[in-house]
């Protein structure tokens, strides 16, 4: 894939004064805007800063889009510049590592066992589901650790598949994969103790 | 408490979560939908995930987008042109 092996130094000596350059940044990239704005609000957890990390995010791919092999995947190209930026300004503030820590022994079945355990029709466990607010599931994903929470997003929400994902964050397949199976079974966990909290179901 | 059908129902619910996002090689694929067809419990814990997975994409992804945002990243990359003529 093209997004690999390019320095921050080359993507920067790249002189984005070109015109041409500039209506295809305007017509290719841009309008993948709204949908970076959403992931970095799930990423940052703020307008603020969604706002900074999608500024910067764009601007970093100006100074780096002479060198985007066109026609190649730039979705994922921006995706790996946003979840860099957001690596790089963010954690790096607060001096720490991506954290994957998180629940290791959840219960594979655990929300289905206790939803499907008090069904009386086939749809009534996912009605429940439906019926939590969508700030509530958005907080969810966003309380969740932040290697589960990229992965989670990438893969259910923008719809890239594990080898785009991979190349995203920079890990193996197989990281995906298990940072994509904790991430979903603690965010079911946490979506039961919502459904919970907001009387959508009572105790077992 | 998964179904208990033997190491059919194992198999297909180990791999589950690749197979309902596309990931699995054809073969693997063809095993794992020839059980849930014939599969009840497998099934109903296939489409209660593809349900979830559904519900994040549809829940996750309508945030308004600041309605200046767009002019001022534009306006960046017009000072980022300026100053690299």
């Amino acid at each position: 894939m093209s997004m690999a092996g390019r320095t921050e130094a080359e993507a920067a000596a790249a002189a984005p004064d070109d015109p041409v350059l500039r209506e295809r940044f305007e017509r290719e990239a841009m309008p993948l805007m709204p949908n970076l704005y959403s992931a970095a609000l799930r990423l940052t957890r703020n307008p603020t800063d969604a706002e900074d990390l999608v500024q910067e995010t764009f601007l970093r791919a100006y100074r780096g889009f002479a060198s985007f092999e066109e026609g190649t995947n730039l979705r994922a190209w921006l995706y790996r510049i946003l979840t860099n930026s957001f690596i790089n300004s963010y954690r790096k503030k607060q001096r720490q590592p991506v954290t994957v820590e998180g629940p290791d022994d959840v219960d594979e079945w655990y929300l289905f066992d206790r939803l499907g355990a008090r069904h009386v029709e086939d749809s009534a466990e996912t009605e429940v589901l439906d019926r939590i607010p969508d700030a509530d599931v958005k907080r969810a994903l966003e309380d969740l650790p932040e290697g589960f929470r990229m992965a989670v997003l990438l893969a259910d929400v923008e719809g890239f598949s594990y080898k785009e994902i991979a190349e995203i964050l920079e890990v193996p397949i197989g990281t995906v994969m298990s940072r994509l199976h904790r991430g979903r079974r603690a965010l079911e966990r946490a979506l039961y103790d919502t459904a919970k909290e907001r009387g959508l179901i009572s105790d077992p | 408490m998964i179904p208990d059908c033997g190491p059919e129902c194992e198999e297909a619910l180990r791999e589950i979560e690749r197979f309902l996002d596309g990931e699995l090689e054809p073969g693997l694929r063809a095993v794992v939908a020839s059980h849930l067809s014939s599969c009840t419990p497998c099934t109903e814990r296939a489409e209660f995930r593809r349900h979830v997975k559904e519900l994040i994409a549809s829940k996750c992804s309508k945030d308004a987008m600041p309605n200046d945002l767009l002019a001022r990243v534009k306006s960046l990359l017009d000072i980022e042109g300026a100053s690299s003529t």
